[in-house]
């Protein structure tokens, strides 16, 4: 309030009381924007989820989408993780074994495989390799297909958009994420045996019960979890930016970049609430 | 109205062919989707209408590399896949600009009447001459 209404008059704001108030503004109107988005692309995954387990959406046509999807984005891109997973491997168990031995606390080393390496860096190379490669293709193909007026046919020929196109996406993103999270820990823990072995003079036997002994069932729940819901927001974000492409060619490269930033923040964020859930059941157990 | 709307059977530019499926997955779908058909069958039966229009070389190929009369042919046959279909067929010369009457198009829905029930064509009024002994539902 300004200073002289409390002599009843008022003055006009000064500069830098209107360039506060334009700032303040400006900052609203960026939380209720970011407020709204995050509530639209929360009721779209529960009609999304809803449709999900939902059998009469599942017919030969979703099918076929699907299988072509799952090809795609699973198989396609597989020599791509076996390189990266044989590569990190044996990088990443050379570094942390020689680092553990200088410290004394070689004891640890499954327990770092286990905890570090399978749980939380498989599952995000996988997901970085499949949102740089995946959802950026669903992405511009949904731009496109809204630029060329392909949703307009679906919509006059009335085959639902959700179950024809995005329902075979999302499933094929969730269980590519958790497959592939699993073969590529498969193989880093494959090359971990290979290079303990051949740097650490680790025999088979000692490597197996070190990994045996860091197994934890919890973890592994999370592991899931938590690659089932990337794999499920990966695919919906850049769907949903897809739709928002107008009419225009120039709308598909906008659309495709606010759909990725929006994926990298997703994948943050999922990582961060995980690591909270498995802190507290931790704490719990 | 709303079991008219079922069976729409739209031709039109407005409703483009998918481009990311071939010209047979395009037909088939219709039958995929509300018949629930298999794939292998559907595909038979949009396989049985390129034929009839001597088509079946162009059952590979998508929409960016057909002709327009081939698209417009697709198109059609997209169309009377609908079950009882109201066929209609918005600007056909918009389609094939080079065409200059409606032998060609008459030729094609002659060789696919027994799939739909009814035929529409609306076209712009200065278009009419093109309709040689036709005629023409709007403007």
């Amino acid at each position: 309030m300004p200073s002289s209404a409390a002599s009843g008059l008022f003055t006009m704001p000064s500069q830098l009381e209107t360039a506060m108030t334009e700032v303040i503004e400006q900052i609203g109107r960026s939380g209720l924007h970011a407020v709204r988005s995050f509530q639209d692309n929360l009721a779209f995954a529960v009609k999304i989820l809803t449709r999900m387990f939902d059998v009469r959406a599942y017919n030969s046509a979703v099918r076929m989408v699907l299988i072509n999807q799952i090809y795609f984005t699973s198989v396609q891109i597989l020599p791509l993780v076996l390189v990266v997973a044989i590569g990190f491997g044996a990088i990443v168990i050379g570094i942390i074994g020689q680092y553990l031995i200088q410290l004394g606390l070689f004891d640890y080393f499954g327990q770092l495989l286990q905890g570090f390496v399978v749980t939380e860096i498989a599952p995000f190379i996988t997901v970085l390799l499949i949102a740089l490669r995946s959802s950026s293709a669903v992405n511009a193909e949904i731009a496109v297909m809204k630029v060329n007026k392909e949703l307009n046919t679906l919509h006059v020929f009335r085959i639902d958009v959700i179950n024809y196109l995005f329902l075979p996406r999302i499933i094929s993103g969730i269980l590519s994420i958790v497959l592939l999270s699993w073969l590529f820990s498969i193989i880093v823990l494959i090359s971990g045996l290979i290079f303990s072995a051949l740097l650490f003079n680790m025999r088979m036997n000692d490597y197996v019960t070190l990994l045996l002994a860091s197994a934890n069932f919890s973890d592994t729940i999370v592991m899931l979890i938590k690659c089932a819901t990337m794999g499920f927001f990966i695919i919906m974000i850049p769907i949903r930016y897809g739709m928002r492409a107008t009419d225009e060619l120039t709308s598909i490269p906008v659309s495709v970049l606010h759909g990725m930033v929006n994926v990298f923040i997703a994948i943050m964020v999922i990582e961060v609430v995980s690591l909270i859930v498995t802190s507290l059941i931790a704490k719990l157990i | 109205m709303a079991q008219e709307k079922h069976r729409l059977g739209l031709v039109s530019l407005e409703a483009p062919l998918i481009s990311n499926l071939s010209v047979l997955s395009n037909i088939a779908l219709i039958k995929q989707y509300h018949g629930r058909l298999p794939v292998r069958e559907a595909e038979d039966i949009a396989e049985m209408l390129l034929k009839k229009l001597q088509l079946e070389g162009i059952s590979g190929k998508r929409n960016p590399v057909l002709e327009e009369e081939q698209r417009f042919c697709v198109m059609v046959l997209r169309a009377v896949m609908v079950e009882n279909a109201n066929l209609i067929i918005d600007r056909p010369f918009k389609i094939m600009p080079d065409l200059d009457d409606t032998r060609f198009i008459r030729d094609v829905l002659a060789s696919v009447d027994e799939l739909f029930r009814e035929c529409h064509i609306f076209d712009y009024l200065w278009n009419e001459k093109r309709y040689t002994g036709g005629m023409i539902d709007g403007a």
